[in-house]
Parts: structure tokens; sequence; C-alpha cells
């Protein structure tokens, strides 16, 4: 067994905390392992969209004849970025809910009693949610080609389908983690998850918001998940155009700040010695 | 070199309540250090100030020459924490907390892996490093946060009740190891605890804590010497006892009550090493000796004279202990939800 002294301490400039990036390397591959390992709380995220394109595409199918119906081949055409979306906004929520177990459970204290940068705590946890991104864009544009749904802008606008999931998850990451670090509860966190739900359905998500009346349509007008919601599906059942991948990315980049911002107000507010 | 702990009017409290009320401490380089008291008593309020969980509303505090408010992370480097319930993720296995708990320290990669293994095997955990923790018992779990507070090789080690919980094999296992880690790399340790044992077997000094406020302090032999010599328990043959009784009580001390009326019972003034004398004496006389006792003070007797109630026994009377867990829900409420995939 070897002193205290005999252990090489890469130390940075002293009073400060230690290296973000390895700090927040570990943090990231903490965040997917707990991914990886809670299979029950990722693999409805990937089903579920599906089931619900499944019951849409199956019923809903002849709406794609109606006037004022955008030109798509088929209804899951029509369906796939909202599938998508979906997906990755089901999936996002799981990191948040983490973050306020380890606050509820009392790792964070062990964190907060380590050097640790402190912004490695929440840029893990967006990491880990990217990844889970990645793969979830993915499974689906995978699934929706099998069924004969294809991306009309070709493999450029695959990839930017995939950048905009890696956005989205990091916004909705964000909104999760913001909750969960503001409030300390793993339930507050999944109370929210409601509120997603109606936004996305309130969109034009399923349904074309030319096709619909009344209310429902003036707020799903209004409803920024709509505006995601035809950027991205603009790039699927067109050919590809710089102005369509500019306004899918611009607005994806519009949500992460938002809500990075937000989480990172509250880590600020969270890491003060209380 | 500065003391290890250093604290001076340490308070805090939480809006109306007093958590902590006025601590002084100086705990001393390679020492044991015990912070004994009932749940409640500010216990691991003054430990979270201490490793810089929580800010002191009153009084300074030093840990390892560094002020625990203003260098904060100065104190974070220097120091080992492991914290009531060991929080320890489930989902991960033992190796790969041990990596995660070096590079939040600093450690580059292969110097981290070197010292997880040895740490693991140091606390007998090495089978089960790549187990996830969720499996591990509550013996192994506190085990391992001993083995994650190690990683840094820190000059001061918190350990706040560390063996709460743990049946009798485990509490014995991981005062040896505590106790071994301080006699190896002096590494200076400050524990807290409700046990009155383990006070006594662990500590080289303690301070008894009740209502934020440091009632006594000292090495456990000298508290106990305060509240008094030790009684002397014996019995001789019926025919001398009289006579032995009269010259014990008149030479060594008062006379005490005794358990049985066979026994003579003697508050020994000299101590234990008196002990030899009486047993001269009692030659002297022609007695018997049949049966001797010595029964030191108990920390218990030191708790209950400064503060008039009992330690031992008050675990399960206390119900009011939720000033411990700082601005967060006390401990009871996070002991109460588990981690997904835990299975203890």
């Amino acid at each position: 067994m070897s002193g205290p002294g005999a252990v090489a301490v890469t130390t940075p400039a002293p009073g400060r905390a230690t290296a973000l990036v390895p700090a927040t390397v570990a943090m990231g591959r903490r965040a997917l392992l707990s991914i990886v390992r809670q299979p029950a709380t990722w693999v409805p995220g990937l089903v579920f969209p599906l089931l619900i394109a499944a019951v849409n595409a199956a019923s809903l199918s002849r709406t794609v004849d109606l006037p004022g119906f955008p030109p798509v081949d088929s209804f899951l055409q029509f369906l796939l970025p909202a599938t998508l979306i979906q997906g990755v906004l089901f999936g996002g929520i799981v990191g948040g809910a983490d973050i306020a177990l380890d606050i509820q459970d009392g790792f964070f204290d062990r964190l907060m009693s380590s050097p640790v940068a402190r912004p490695a705590i929440l840029l893990g946890r967006l990491g880990g949610a990217m990844v889970l991104g990645v793969v979830q864009a993915l499974f689906f544009i995978g699934v929706f080609t099998l069924f004969g749904a294809r991306v009309e802008g070709g493999p450029v606008a695959v990839a930017v389908l995939v950048v905009v999931a890696v956005l989205l998850a990091v916004s909705i990451g964000g909104f999760a983690a913001g909750i969960g670090l503001r409030t300390g509860s793993q339930e507050a966190v999944q109370n929210f998850f409601p509120l997603v739900f109606v936004l996305l359905f309130i969109s034009s998500a399923f349904f074309p918001t030319a096709l619909m009346t009344g209310w429902f349509q003036w707020v799903a007008e209004r409803n920024p998940l709509s505006w995601m919601m035809n950027a991205a599906r603009d790039l699927v059942i067109s050919d590809l155009a710089f102005d369509d991948v500019v306004r899918a990315v611009g607005i994806a980049c519009g949500f992460a700040v938002v809500t990075v911002s937000f989480a990172a107000m509250q880590l600020r507010r969270r890491v003060r010695m209380p | 070199m500065s003391l290890p702990i250093q604290a001076a009017g340490l308070r805090r409290s939480f809006g109306d309540l007093v958590a902590v009320d006025g601590v002084d401490l100086e705990v001393r380089e390679g020492e044991i250090f015990g912070f004994l008291g009932p749940n409640g008593a500010g216990k691991s309020t003054t430990v979270r100030m201490l490793t810089t969980l929580l800010r002191p509303t009153g009084g300074w505090a030093r840990v390892a020459g560094h002020d625990v408010v203003t260098d904060a992370d100065l104190v974070r480097r220097s120091i080992g924490v492991a914290l009531q319930d060991a929080a320890i993720d489930p989902l991960m296995t033992g190796n790969e907390l041990l990596r995660l708990q070096a590079t939040l320290h600093g450690i580059g990669r292969i110097e981290a892996k070197r010292r997880g293994a040895e740490l693991l095997e140091r606390v007998g955990l090495t089978a089960a490093g790549d187990r996830r923790v969720g499996g591990y018992s509550g013996g192994m779990r506190r085990r391992l946060d001993l083995a994650l507070s190690l990683v840094h090789a820190p000059a001061v080690l918190f350990l706040d009740e560390p063996t709460t919980g743990l049946d009798p094999m485990s509490r014995i296992a991981l005062w040896e190891e505590v106790r071994s880690l301080n006699a190896e790399n002096g590494t200076t340790v400050l524990l807290t605890t409700q046990y009155l044992e383990e006070a006594d077997q662990l500590a080289g000094r303690i301070a008894i804590i009740d209502r934020g406020r440091i009632v006594s302090e000292g090495t456990p032999q000298t508290l106990k010497a305060q509240v008094g010599a030790p009684t002397l328990v014996l019995r001789v043959d019926a025919g001398h006892r009289d006579e032995a009784r009269a010259v014990l009580s008149g030479r060594f001390g008062t006379e005490r009550p005794a358990p049985t009326p066979e026994a003579i019972a003697v508050g020994l003034d000299g101590g234990a090493g008196a002990v030899a004398d009486v047993v001269r004496v009692l030659d002297e006389l022609g007695a018997e000796l049949e049966a001797m006792e010595l029964h030191e003070p108990s920390l218990d007797d030191v708790f209950a004279e400064a503060t008039g109630r009992r330690l031992e026994g008050a675990e399960e009377a206390t119900t009011d202990g939720d000033d411990e867990g700082g601005t967060e829900p006390a401990a009871e409420g996070r002991r109460g939800r588990r981690r997904r995939g835990g299975t203890s």
C-alpha cells in the first residue's frame, strides 16, 4: 500500500476545479451506461412512436388526397418527421430524471464534495442524450425506409435530420435537466412529460394545420413544435433545398439555446453552496 | 502546517432552527476524531459544512489549511468524503465507480486503474469489482464507499455515520479498515457516530455534541475519568466479607451499591492501577478472592453527565432528527426512494 504522496494527481492551477473535458467525458459515459442499462426507459420511446405512426397511417391514409394536404407519396412519409421528433422528445426526458435522482439519493453530494468542474455534470448528461438522439434518428429513418417512406432530400437530408434529432435531444434534455436541477425531484421531471405530449398533439405532427379548424388550428399554427415539424417535413417530402436545411437546423438550435440556458441557470443555482 | 481541521464558532441555522450552534474544533494531524451524538444533534450539518456542501451562517472553518467557503475547491482536493447512506449508483460496477471518482479528482486513466485495483483489494472487493453495485450488500456498499473516498489519497477523511445500519461483523470489518488506514497512511479521520462503542473503539479523541453544541471533549479515557473512579466489584469468602468491605472502602475509595448482597463494590479512586494493591491487601487479610470485576465508566455515563440524558437506547426513541439533511429532504426521505435497477 503506497502512501498519500504516491498518487499522481494532475493538478491544474490551484484553487480551480479539475479539467472540464475528461470530467465531461466521464460523466457522459456514466449517462450512457445508465441509458443502456435501463432499457425500460428508452425502448418504449422507440416502440410507441412507431405504434402511433402505424395506427395513424392505417386510419388516415386516404386524407393525403384531400385538397390542401402537402404533396406527399404516402401518409407514412408525412408521418416520418413526426415519429422521429416524438421519439426524441420521449427519450430526452430520461437524462433529466436521472439528474433529479442523483440529487435525491445523494450522488450529487459526492460530485459537489469533489473538485469536478461543475458544467461537466450537465454537459455529460447532454452528451448522453445526443448519442441516444443519433441512435433514435437512424432507427426511425431506417424503419420508415423499410416500409417504403423515402426521404426525398437524399442522404444529405438524412444527415440533416440526424443533426436536427441531436439538437432536439439536447433541447428536451436541457429542459428536463433544468427541471431536475430546479426541483431535485424525479417525479417533477416525469410530470412534465404530459405537457410535451399535449404540445405534440396540438401541432402539425400528425395532421397538416391547413386542414384543421377553429381554436385547434389557431393554437397549432402558433405552436413552435409545428414550425419544427414543418421544417423537418420539408426535408422529407421535397427535394433538398438550402432554405429548408437552414430553417430546420435553425429552429432546433433555437430550442437548444433556450433550454440549455435554462438548465445552465438552474445548475449554477444548484451548485451554489446552500 | 496548520491543523487538518479547525473551526471556531461554527454555526448553521435553517430559518429559525439552529442546527449547529457555535462549534469549536481542533483536529490534529493523523488522529481519528470522533463526533458522538444522538440523531439531530448537528453532526451531519457540521460535516456538511466542513466538506463544503453547506455554507456556515456563522463562524469559520479551515480544512487542510483552506477556508471551507473562500477556498472550497482547495478543500475539495484535500478531502475524502463518505456520507451517510453511501449514495452510490447501483447501475454501475465497483470498478466503473472508482474510475469515475478518480476522474472527478483529476487523476489520469492509467493511474486511476492502478489505484482502483489497489483500493478494491484493500477493502476486499476485488472479486465483486465488475459486478453492479445494486447487488452489493450493505457492508460491501460501505466498503466501496470508503474505497471511493480514498481514490485521491486525501489528507483528511470524513466518515459520516459509516456503520449505521450495518450488522456487527461488517461494522467490525469497517473499523479495522479505518484503523489500518489511519495507522499506515497517517490519514486524519473525522468520523461521526451515534454508537458509543464505535467512538470508544475507533477514536483517539471525541467531541460529544448535543443540540448543536459540543458539550464535552477529550480522549475517551479522560472523558470517562472525569466521570469519576471505576467501580471495583469483588467477592470474597463469607468469613472475611465484612472486614474486607471496611478495609477497602476505608483505603481505596467510597463504597458503592453492589449488584448482589455477597459482592463488595468500591469506587476505586486510584483507578485500574490500584487493583494490584487491593489484591495484596486482601491477601494480607487472609481473605479468599472469589471473583473480581472492574467497571470503567462508559461514554454513556459521560454523555449523561453532560446532558442529563442517556445516549444508549435513545436511537429508537429519537424521532425529531430532521435537521440533519441540509436544505434537501432529510436522510429518511432519500432513503425511501430507490434508483431503478437497484436490487436492495
